[in-house]
């Protein structure tokens, strides 16, 4: 292997698990502050994945401006489909035994996944990516896909926007406080069930953000939102459930697994994901970042 | 506050009543042709899909365990039967038994893993395990065929559709009736004792982890078989048979039927089961939207009546507090 095509492979890895942080950082963060895990966050991505498709449609898309207008309207759409899910919904379950939980989610999953393909049918669809994120750049002499490139910009900016929400500011200190103390946080006046509703508003504009970008790097099918719920989960699980740094690693340890062991491994390469989350499991319950619980 | 199976006079004549009736029921049902062929191949179903609700009812109901990967077994049983037919020639006597037996051997390695974490992070790490599972079975197209599956499973002169009805149904029959026995037994009250307070049942001297994991092995043997009976019914095993979305279902099942008790989960999985077919006749584009009807019950039990079916009776009839 050439210096090249690693770098080459590295990139390409790399940008999957960027792609797949800003979906799983919802999902953890959504965890954190709402102790639910949601199955329908996948749902959630395909939808914005296929809304996405519609709208470009309209747009007769193919442009920088449409690709834009798609960045910026999606995803506060996703927001607002979270807050009418939390608000009627979630609401009614929080502390409860976490199988009701976890099976409000799933019947979401069913209504949703069903929905979409009531709406859009089971054909696989694109969004065409603007001209300018359409070819190749010159880096060190190798051509490399501009859209991964793009992606690969993109998920740093939400990083770094998510740990100055979550570290700098007042609110991001009103989240973590409601992630670990959310009685103290109500007697001290905040609105906790207020902070729970814009947290998983957050998520779900993630999710948002997560499908209009797929909905331009791939196909999108009505397979995407099942098979990306499981990786997040494994994401989430690996660098403990709950923790957005932890996403962070997860997503690349896992992007740049799954592309490197492509090489020897072909397709078995996609086992890699399942396998490293049932290890984790076993040896770190809690996940790299995480904390124990008991 | 426990809503073991009563040990009355009524629930066995009610018990032998419907056995009874399981066991007529295909003759009635000869008599009206093609359809009536139909159902008997749709009420083999109902009985294996309520064998599988069952076997994950031992620990989801009574041992407050929630997997998420039950499918597992129920896959792995599947291709057992499949593999050992196809590939080894086998006769079906002999790979019928060996489904739970395997199925059984790798709930017992996965199980070992799993009763180590509690809550959360136990219906993750079968999550896990099942999809690793699948993943291995989609991928290994020499062994498993793929996506494609194993297809032309051979089916016996001997078992047309009502002997292969019979089959099951008294399969099911002593199934049941060994997890009755198992559920009442002094290794039942522990699992349950578990599921109501770890750790006063650790402080009474139960090995939690023992327990669990004989549960889990009993729950995927089960499950295991009730796989090698549809494989042979259908004829064909394939990947979704391990997918996550399968190991929801028996969830479902005894969340409708009512989870604390043994017959709960067939009911619900039986009435899940009838519910789809009533709307697929209403019309044919109802069964497009089969899932969201499913998730709106599932929505509804969800947030009215956690006890199911089973625990609506209750109420309503109050036999609970017994």
């Amino acid at each position: 292997m050439t210096i090249e095509y690693f770098i080459f492979m590295l990139i390409n890895g790399l940008s999957q698990g960027m792609l797949l942080f800003i979906i799983a950082s919802g999902l953890s963060l959504v965890f954190g502050v709402l102790r639910v895990i949601n199955f329908a966050h996948g749902s959630l991505y395909m939808i914005g994945a296929f809304v996405a498709f519609s709208l470009s449609t309209l747009m007769a898309g193919g442009t920088l401006y449409s690709f834009l207008v798609l960045l910026l309207v999606v995803p506060p759409i996703l927001g607002v489909i979270g807050l009418l899910l939390e608000v009627s919904l979630f609401r009614r379950v929080y502390g409860q035994e976490h199988l009701l939980q976890l099976l409000l989610t799933y019947a979401l999953v069913l209504i949703l996944d069903d929905l979409v393909r009531v709406v859009w049918g089971g054909d696989p669809r694109n969004v065409a990516r603007p001209e300018i994120l359409a070819g190749s750049v010159d880096v060190l002499g190798l051509a490399l896909p501009t859209y991964n490139v793009f992606i690969l910009a993109v998920g740093p900016i939400i990083a770094f926007g998510l740990w100055f929400l979550l570290y700098r500011t007042r609110t991001g200190n009103v989240i973590r406080a409601a992630v670990s103390y959310p009685d103290t946080l109500g007697a001290l006046g905040v609105n906790v069930s207020w902070v729970m509703t814009s947290t998983f508003m957050l998520g779900c504009w993630l999710a948002g953000l997560g499908g209009v970008l797929t909905a331009a790097l791939a196909n999108i099918d009505l397979g995407i939102g099942m098979e990306k719920i499981i990786e997040c989960f494994a994401v989430v699980v690996i660098g403990g459930l709950g923790s957005v740094g932890g996403a962070l690693l997860g997503s690349l340890i896992i992007g740049t697994g799954i592309t490197f062991f492509q090489l020897p491994f072909g397709r078995w390469a996609l086992v890699f994901p399942y396998a490293l989350m049932a290890l984790v499991l076993i040896w770190r319950p809690w996940g790299l970042f995480g904390k124990p619980e008991r | 506050m426990d809503k073991s199976p009563s040990n009355n006079n009524i629930s066995w004549i009610a018990g032998v009543v419907v056995a009874v009736a399981l066991f007529v029921l295909p003759l009635v049902l000869a008599r009206f042709g093609k359809t009536g062929e139909y159902w008997i191949w749709v009420t083999t179903e109902m009985i294996i899909m309520a064998l599988f609700a069952m076997s994950l009812n031992l620990i989801l109901g009574f041992g407050g365990m929630v997997s998420f990967g039950h499918a597992a077994f129920f896959g792995v049983g599947a291709y057992t039967v499949a593999l050992l037919m196809k590939k080894a020639g086998w006769p079906l006597y002999l790979a019928l038994p060996a489904a739970p037996v395997v199925a059984a051997i790798t709930a017992a390695i996965i199980g070992w893993f799993c009763v180590r974490l509690l809550g959360l992070y136990f219906s993750i790490l079968t999550l896990a395990f099942s999809q690793l599972l699948y993943m291995i079975v989609f991928q290994w197209y020499t062994f498993t065929g793929g996506d494609d599956g194993i297809h032309g499973i051979p089916r016996p002169e001997s078992l047309g559709a009502i002997n292969y009805y019979w089959l099951c149904v008294v399969l099911f029959l002593i199934c049941f009736l060994v997890m009755r026995m198992i559920v009442n037994s002094s290794f039942g009250l522990s699992i349950r004792t578990i599921r109501e307070n770890l750790e006063r049942a650790k402080f009474i001297g139960i090995n939690v982890r023992r327990y669990q994991l004989i549960n889990f092995i009993i729950a995927g043997a089960f499950a295991g078989l009730a796989g090698g009976l549809l494989t042979e019914l259908n004829r064909f095993a394939q990947t979704e048979f391990l997918h996550w979305s399968k190991s929801a279902e028996p969830i479902l099942a005894s969340l409708v039927g009512g989870m604390y008790s043994l017959v709960g989960p067939a009911i619900g999985s039986a009435v899940l089961m009838f519910l789809k077919i009533i709307l697929q006749q209403l019309h044919r584009s109802m069964v497009e939207m089969w899932a969201i009807v499913l998730g709106l019950i599932l929505l509804v039990v969800v947030l009215f009546a956690p006890g199911g079916l089973v625990g609506l009776y209750d109420r309503f009839f109050g036999k609970s507090e017994s």
